[in-house]
C-alpha cells in the first residue's frame, strides 16, 4: 500500500477551512436528538432507580403503575434477561436480582406525557434487601470485601481482558519487564508516592437523550446523541435478541460527548421500553441531575508509584500499582485499566517495569470512557512523581524529561519500539514558550508565582481490529457526497473528513458534502468515534474510497482518450491530461459515463468509490508479562506548561499562562487542532481546580451545576499558546494522528508541579481548590492561622 | 391545573398560544412553537443553553413561565438573522471558530447580541463577565470571546 | 432528594392578582399552598428538585409600585420589589449614591439571572448567602410590607430569623425596599469568595461600608455584614465597635478583621468547611477594610 504520508495532492489538507457545520449551528437549524419532531405518537419514558448503593432486588410491583391512565408500558428486569457490555458483559438493561449503585435502573415507564410517566414511577413499589457496600477500590480488591458480581466468572469477556472470578477485580493487567528488585539497588534515588484521583463527569452541555421505536415487524430504530451508532446497534441488538441488521441507529449532531456518549449507557433503556409499545417512538431524556450520576462518569483512581533513577537521572525502574474505582459495572472501564497498564511508565524509556492495574467493582456510579481514557488520571500522579524524583537528584525537571523521554526506536514498557515522535520537540517548545528557568517576581506581595510542566502520551485504546469505512458518490453537479460512520461531536470530524476527501479525490473542499446524519442503514461502518482515532482511521478509509473513485474516473477517461491513467490527474474537479493537455470536468461523466469513440455505445457508469481501513499489525500482549510486539497502533505525545500564581489570602490559583505543544503528525486543519488544544487545556484546568463528584455513601452530593463547578468564561488563563508539532505517522493520512483527548491529559500535573514551584506543597490529588491550597499552606506555616 | 391564553411576539411574528401554568418559556418555544434552536441543558438556570431575549434582555427561558410572557417580545436564535443575511455575531462566530459541538451556541449568540447592543466596544473582561452564564465544555471560551470581539469590530466598521 | 429532580416544573396554578389587597388576601387564604414570586429563580429550582410543593404561585410583578426605581435627593432611594438587578446596576442614581449596592448586584450569578433576580426577592429568600443583603443592611434598608392588617415598615436589621425564615406572615407582600440618603462621603466594598471566579454562590461574603462620624472616637463609623457564615446575614458588631473606639490604623483594621472572624459561626457543607470559612472571613474582612479605608482617604 502506498504510504499515506506521500499523497501527491494536498490542498485543502493543512488549511484552516471553516467548519462544514458551522452555519446550521449558528442559525439554530442544527438538529440534535431532542429537536427531532415525532408528532402525537411520541411517548415519554422515565426510569425507576435504586436509592441504595448495594442491595438485593426482592420484589418489583408494577401493578399500580400500569393502571395509571396514560401509561402505555411498564417494564422491569424480569422482561429482559440479556447481558450487555462492550468488553465484558456484566450488566443487564434493567436490574434483575441486584442493584449495584444509587441510580441503577430497576424499572421503566412509557406514558403520553413526562408528568404521567413521573407519577407512574412513583407508583412502582420495590423491595430491597440492603447489602454491605464497597466504596473504596483497594478495599474492593481485597479478600475482605463483599462480592458485587459473584458470577464474574461466567460473564462473556473479550480475550484481552483478564478478570479474576471470585473477586471484585474485573480486569488485572500486568507488566513484568526486566527485574525491578535488582534495579532499585542500582538507583541513586527512589521515590514512592500515593495519589487519589476523584471521580469527575463529562458534563456535556447536551444531556444524554434517546428515542426508540420498534415497529410491528420487530425492526427497531434508535435516534440518539451518540458517538457510537454502530456499537450501539451491535450491543443493543444482541442483548434484546434482535438481529443487527434489524436494529437501526440514527445519530444526529452531538452536543458534546467527551466519551460519555460512547458505548451503551442509557440508550438500551429506551429501546427495551419501546419493544413493549410497538409502533410508538419512546423518548428518554436525562435530567441534568441524572446526567451527573447515572450516565458514565470518569473512574476514580488510587495510584501507587515507585520510581528510581541513577545519578545521571536515567530512569531505571518503575513499580506502579493502580486500583481503579470502576463502579457498579465495568464493561467499558476494564479497557481503561488495560490502557493505563500498558502506558503506565508515561512517555519514558524505563528498562525495568512492574505494573499491576486493577479494575475494581465498587458501588459507585458507572465508570466509563472519558476524554483521555485513564491517561489524565494516571499522569496526574506520574508526572508529579517524576518532578519529585528529578528534584531528589538535584536535576532540573525539564532536563530530567529530556534525558528520559521517548524518541523513535525507544523501547516501550510492553517491549515493542516507539515510532518517530516529536515528544522532545514538544518538550523543548513548551519549555521555551513558558520561559522555563526564569522566575518572574509575583505580581503582588500576597501572591506566589510558579511554573510547572508535564509530558503525556496516549494511544487509541481499542481492539486490534477496530475499523473504519467510507463511500463516495458524485452527483451531476460534480459535488462529492461522502459517506462516513464517524460522528462530529464538536471536534470537527466532518470538516476534516471533507477536506481529506477533497484532497484525495481532487476537488475543492466546497465540493464535498457529507451524508449525515449517520444512519446505520446507509452509512458505512465505523467502530466508534472515540480514542482520538477518527482523523487517522476514518481518514485512511476516506483516502481509500477517494482513490477507488479516482481510479474509476481516470480509467474511464484514459479509455476514452486512448491514454494511460498515470498521465491523468483530477485537479479542482477537472480531469486533466499531462500528456495531451486535454481536460474534461468530472461532472460530465460521474453519472452518465462517456460515449465510445466510435459512437457505438457507452462506457463507464455512476462513479461510486468505497474504502475501508483496519490496522493489521496490532498484536496481543502476554497475559503474565504484558509484553508484545505491537501493543497499539501509535502514540500521540505532547507537553503542557503552566505559569500560575497562588493567592496567599485565599489559596486561589490564578493561571497566568498555559502552553501546549502536541505532535499531531499532520494538522489536517490547523485551527481545529488548536481549538482542541485550547478546549482541552480549559477542561484540564477545570478538572485540576474545580471538579469533583462528591461521593458520600455512594450518593453524589453535587449532581448539579450549582455545586459541581466547571470553568466559566471568567476562569481562563491570561494567555494561552498552542503549538503544533508535526512528525508524521507513517500510516496516518498525510501523516496525521489524533489530538482530541490528549490536550486534557497533562494539565493536572502541570498545575500541581507549578503549585509546588510556587509554595512548595503537593496534594494527594485534585481538585486543587482554593480551600485545599489555603489549608495546606496553613499547615505548612506559609500563612498564619 | 390552570391554562392561559397568551399573546406574544416571537422573532417579530405574532403568536397566540394556550399554555398550562407550569410550562416554562423554554418548553413553550421548543414544544408549542417547534423553535428548537433554544436548548435544554439543565432546566435550572445555570448553563445558559436556553438563553433568549425577553423584552430585549437575556434570560434563562427555563426560569421564566410561558404565562408571564403574555404581551412580551421574545427573540430566539432563529430570529437573529435578517431575511437576506446572518447577524454579524453569527458571521463572526463562524469565521473566528467559536463553534464546536454547537449546543451552547444559540444561548451564547443571544447573550453576545445583547452585550453588543448595550456595549458596542466591550473589553475582554466585560465580555468574560457577560458570558459567565453560558457554559461551554468544548471551546474553552477562547474563540467565543474572539468571535465577539470580531463582531464588535465588524459592526463598528459598518456603522 | 435532589437526585430525583423532576424533568419539568410540577403542576401548580399561576395567579396574577390585579391589586395588592387581592394578592394579600389570596396569600393569607392559602398559607401553606401559595407563595408570591418575582424573578422565580429560587422558587422554580426548589419546585423542580422536589424540596417545595405548591398549589399556587402568585405573580407580584405587575402590582402597583413594584416596578419603580426612584431616587429622591431629599429622601433617598426606592426600589420596587420587581426591579431586577440589572436595572439596579445600570441606574445612574444607584451608581452615584449607592455604588456598593450596584457592586453587590454585579457579583450575583449571571447576566441572565440578574434580568430576573430582584433585591427584594434576595431579601425575602433570606438565604445567609444572599449577596445583596449586606449592602441593603449597611444602607439601613427598610422593607415596605403590605399585609392583611395594612401597610407597615420592617427594618432589615431585625428581619431575618434563620435560613429562609423572616418576620413575614402569610398574606404579607414586600412592595419595595427604601434606603435613606447615605452620608455624603461614605465608601464601601463587597468581597465575595466563590469556588470559581464568577457566577458562584458565596462561600464567604464580606460587605463593608464606612462613613465619617465625628461623634465617634475614631471619627469613622464602619458597618460590616458577613454572608454565608451564620444562619442569618451577620453583623460583625464587635468588629464595628472596635473600629469606632480608636484611631484607624492598619493594626486596628487587622484586629477588627480578627474579631469578625471570631464572630462568624459557619458550618461544613457541600461547598466548603467551617474552618476555611472562618479563616476567610478574617482575611477578606481585612482586605475589604483596607480597600474601604483607602477609598475614605481620597
Amino acid at each position: 500500500m502506498e504510504k499515506a504520508s506521500s499523497q501527491k495532492t494536498s490542498s485543502p489538507v493543512g488549511e484552516s477551512k471553516p467548519r462544514i457545520d458551522a452555519r446550521e449551528k449558528v442559525t439554530g437549524a442544527a438538529l440534535y436528538a431532542d429537536d427531532i419532531q415525532f408528532g402525537n405518537k411520541l411517548l415519554h419514558a422515565r426510569i425507576k432507580r435504586s436509592p441504595h448503593p448495594h442491595a438485593l432486588l426482592k420484589k418489583v410491583d408494577l401493578t399500580k403503575a400500569r393502571r395509571l391512565p396514560g401509561v402505555k408500558a411498564v417494564v422491569s428486569g424480569e422482561d429482559f434477561s440479556g447481558f450487555i457490555g462492550l468488553y465484558l458483559k456484566d450488566r443487564h438493561i434493567f436490574c434483575r436480582d441486584r442493584v449495584r449503585f444509587v441510580g441503577d435502573p430497576v424499572a421503566g415507564v412509557a406514558a403520553v406525557t413526562e408528568e404521567i410517566a413521573e407519577k407512574a414511577i412513583g407508583l412502582i413499589e420495590v423491595e430491597y434487601e440492603v447489602l454491605e457496600p464497597v466504596f473504596d477500590p483497594e478495599f474492593g480488591a481485597s479478600t475482605q470485601a463483599p462480592l458485587l458480581h459473584p458470577d464474574l466468572g461466567q460473564y462473556v469477556v473479550a480475550s484481552f481482558i483478564l478478570p479474576k472470578p471470585g473477586s471484585n477485580i474485573s480486569n488485572h493487567f500486568k507488566i513484568r519487564k526486566g527485574d525491578v528488585t535488582s534495579a532499585w539497588k542500582k538507583c541513586k534515588a527512589v521515590i514512592e508516592r500515593k495519589y487519589r484521583i476523584p471521580h469527575i463527569q463529562h458534563v456535556p452541555i447536551e444531556p444524554h437523550v434517546a428515542i426508540a421505536k420498534v415497529d410491528e415487524s420487530g425492526e427497531a430504530t434508535l435516534w440518539d446523541s451518540s458517538q457510537s451508532p454502530f456499537a450501539q446497534r451491535d450491543l443493543i441488538a444482541e442483548t434484546l435478541g434482535i438481529t443487527q441488521s434489524k436494529m437501526r441507529v440514527i445519530a444526529p449532531l452531538v452536543g458534546g460527548g467527551f466519551g460519555g456518549k460512547a458505548g451503551v449507557s442509557m440508550e438500551s433503556l429506551a429501546v427495551a421500553i419501546a419493544t413493549r409499545v410497538k409502533g410508538y417512538p419512546v423518548k428518554l431524556l436525562l435530567t441534568r441531575e441524572e446526567e451527573f450520576y447515572t450516565a458514565f462518569v470518569r473512574q476514580g483512581l488510587v495510584a501507587y508509584f515507585k520510581m528510581g533513577c541513577d545519578k545521571e537521572g536515567q530512569l531505571l525502574a518503575m513499580e506502579n500499582t493502580f486500583y481503579w474505582d470502576g463502579g457498579a459495572y465495568t464493561e467499558y472501564g476494564v479497557n481503561i485499566t488495560r490502557a493505563a497498564g500498558y502506558s503506565c511508565t508515561g512517555p519514558y524509556e524505563v528498562p525495568n517495569v512492574k505494573a499491576d492495574s486493577y479494575c475494581v467493582y465498587t458501588n459507585h456510579p458507572v465508570g466509563g470512557p472519558m476524554r483521555g481514557f485513564g491517561m489524565p488520571e494516571m499522569h496526574a500522579g506520574l508526572e508529579q512523581c517524576l518532578d519529585e524524583l528529578a528534584h531528589m537528584i538535584g536535576m532540573d525537571a525539564v532536563e530530567f524529561r529530556r534525558r528520559n523521554c521517548l524518541k523513535g526506536d525507544s523501547i516501550l514498557p510492553t517491549g515493542g519500539r516507539m515510532h518517530p515522535t516529536g515528544l522532545s520537540e514538544c518538550l523543548g517548545k513548551a519549555a521555551e514558550a513558558i520561559d522555563w528557568g526564569r522566575k518572574a517576581p509575583p505580581s503582588a506581595p500576597n501572591k506566589r508565582r510558579g511554573k510547572g510542566l508535564a509530558l503525556m502520551w496516549k494511544a487509541p485504546a481499542m481492539p486490534g481490529n477496530a475499523s473504519s469505512s467510507a463511500w463516495i458518490e458524485i452527483a451531476e453537479d460534480g459535488v462529492l457526497t461522502l459517506g462516513v460512520g464517524c460522528q462530529d461531536i464538536g471536534q470537527g470530524a466532518f470538516t476534516v473528513a471533507a477536506q481529506m476527501a477533497a484532497a484525495a479525490f481532487g476537488v475543492p473542499y466546497e465540493s464535498v458534502r457529507l451524508a449525515t446524519p449517520v444512519d446505520t442503514r446507509y452509512s458505512p461502518y465505523e467502530w466508534q468515534t472515540v480514542a482520538s482515532r477518527i482523523t487517522w482511521s476514518t481518514g485512511n478509509a476516506i483516502i481509500n474510497a477517494a482513490r477507488d473513485a479516482r481510479f474509476q474516473v481516470l480509467e474511464l477517461v484514459a479509455k476514452a482518450w486512448n491514454e494511460t491513467p498515470e498521465d491523468l490527474d483530477i485537479v479542482n474537479g477537472m480531469v486533466v491530461s499531462f500528456k495531451s493537455e486535454r481536460e474534461i470536468p468530472v461532472r460530465n461523466l460521474a453519472v452518465t459515463g462517456l460515449p465510445k469513440a466510435d459512437g457505438k455505445g457507452w462506457m463507464g457508469g455512476p462513479i461510486i468509490g468505497h474504502g475501508n481501513f483496519m490496522p493489521a499489525y496490532v498484536t496481543s500482549l502476554d497475559p503474565d508479562t504484558g509484553q508484545g510486539e505491537h501493543a497499539v497502533v501509535h502514540f500521540t505525545t505532547g507537553a503542557q506548561a503552566i505559569e500560575l500564581e497562588v493567592d496567599l489570602d485565599t489559596g486561589r490559583i490564578d493561571i497566568l499562562k498555559g502552553v501546549a505543544a502536541f505532535d499531531v503528525g499532520k494538522a489536517i486543519n490547523p485551527d481545529l487542532v488548536k481549538a482542541q488544544m485550547e478546549g482541552g487545556l480549559i477542561q484540564g484546568i477545570s478538572s485540576a481546580l474545580f471538579e469533583c463528584l462528591q461521593l458520600k455513601d455512594g450518593i453524589v452530593q453535587n449532581p448539579n451545576f450549582v455545586d459541581y463547578r466547571i470553568a466559566t468564561s471568567a476562569d481562563l488563563p491570561r494567555s494561552i499558546q498552542s503549538i503544533i508539532v508535526e512528525v508524521p505517522q507513517d500510516d496516518g493520512p498525510w501523516g496525521a494522528r489524533g489530538i482530541g483527548e490528549h490536550s486534557m491529559v497533562p494539565t493536572i500535573p502541570a498545575i500541581a508541579n507549578a503549585i509546588y514551584d510556587a509554595v512548595g506543597i503537593r496534594f494527594e490529588g485534585p481538585p486543587f481548590t482554593a480551600e485545599k491550597v489555603y489549608l495546606a499552606m496553613l499547615e505548612a506555616g506559609i500563612v498564619k492561622g | 391545573m390552570a391554562f392561559h391564553e397568551i399573546n406574544l411576539t416571537v422573532n417579530r411574528g405574532l403568536e397566540q398560544v394556550r399554555v398550562p401554568s407550569n410550562m416554562t418559556l423554554m418548553r413553550m418555544l421548543r414544544e408549542s412553537l417547534a423553535l428548537t434552536g433554544t436548548k435544554n441543558g439543565c432546566s435550572a438556570g445555570e448553563c445558559g443553553a436556553c438563553t433568549v431575549l425577553l423584552n430585549g434582555e437575556p434570560v434563562n427561558s427555563c426560569m421564566v413561565l410561558a404565562v408571564e410572557c403574555d404581551g412580551a417580545d421574545v427573540v430566539t436564535v432563529e430570529g437573529l438573522a435578517g431575511d437576506l443575511q446572518l447577524n454579524p455575531i453569527q458571521e463572526a462566530m463562524i469565521h473566528a471558530g467559536g463553534v464546536q459541538c454547537g449546543f451552547c451556541t444559540p444561548g451564547v449568540l443571544i447573550t453576545s447580541r445583547a452585550l453588543l447592543d448595550r456595549n458596542p466596544d466591550p473589553s475582554e473582561e466585560e465580555i468574560s463577565a457577560a458570558l459567565v452564564g453560558n457554559l461551554c465544555r468544548c471551546t474553552g471560551y477562547i474563540r467565543i470571546i474572539e468571535s465577539i470581539k470580531e463582531a464588535a469590530r465588524m459592526e463598528m466598521v459598518r456603522s | 432528594m435532589q437526585m430525583n429532580a423532576h424533568p419539568t416544573l410540577p403542576e401548580f396554578d399561576y395567579v396574577r392578582p390585579e391589586t395588592l389587597a387581592e394578592a394579600s388576601k389570596f396569600l393569607a387564604l392559602h398559607p401553606d399552598e401559595a407563595r408570591p414570586f418575582l424573578g422565580g429563580t429560587d422558587i422554580f429550582v426548589r419546585m423542580r428538585n422536589g424540596s417545595l410543593a405548591l398549589k399556587f404561585l402568585v405573580d407580584l410583578k405587575k402590582l402597583d409600585g413594584t416596578n419603580d426605581l426612584r431616587f429622591d435627593p431629599h429622601v433617598g432611594l426606592t426600589l420596587g420589589a420587581a426591579v431586577n438587578m440589572n436595572r439596579v446596576i445600570n441606574s445612574p442614581d444607584v451608581s452615584r449614591h449607592y455604588p456598593l449596592l450596584a457592586e453587590a448586584c454585579r457579583s450575583v450569578a449571571s447576566y441572565q439571572l440578574r434580568t430576573r433576580a430582584t433585591i427584594v426577592g434576595n431579601i425575602c429568600n433570606a438565604s445567609p448567602a444572599g449577596d445583596t443583603i449586606g449592602a441593603c443592611m449597611v444602607f439601613d434598608g427598610m422593607l415596605h410590607v403590605h399585609g392583611t392588617g395594612g401597610q407597615r415598615q420592617e427594618p432589615l436589621a431585625s428581619f431575618f430569623l434563620g435560613p429562609g425564615k423572616t418576620t413575614l406572615k402569610p398574606g404579607d407582600i414586600v412592595t419595595a425596599v427604601t434606603f435613606p440618603l447615605p452620608s455624603g462621603d461614605c465608601a464601601g466594598t463587597y468581597l465575595k469568595l466563590g469556588r470559581n471566579k464568577l457566577s458562584d454562590l458565596s462561600i464567604v461574603g464580606v460587605t463593608v461600608l464606612a462613613s465619617p462620624y465625628s461623634s465617634l472616637p475614631s471619627g469613622f463609623r464602619f458597618r460590616i455584614v458577613l454572608a454565608s457564615v451564620a444562619p442569618v446575614p451577620l453583623v460583625a458588631a464587635d468588629a464595628e465597635a472596635a473600629l469606632a473606639e480608636r484611631a484607624i490604623t492598619s493594626e486596628s483594621l487587622h484586629q477588627a478583621a480578627s474579631l469578625a472572624g471570631d464572630a462568624s459561626a459557619p458550618i461544613d457543607d457541600v461547598r466548603s468547611t467551617a474552618r476555611y470559612r472562618k479563616l476567610m472571613v478574617r482575611n477578606l474582612t481585612e482586605i475589604a477594610l483596607n480597600i474601604v479605608w483607602k477609598k475614605m482617604q481620597k
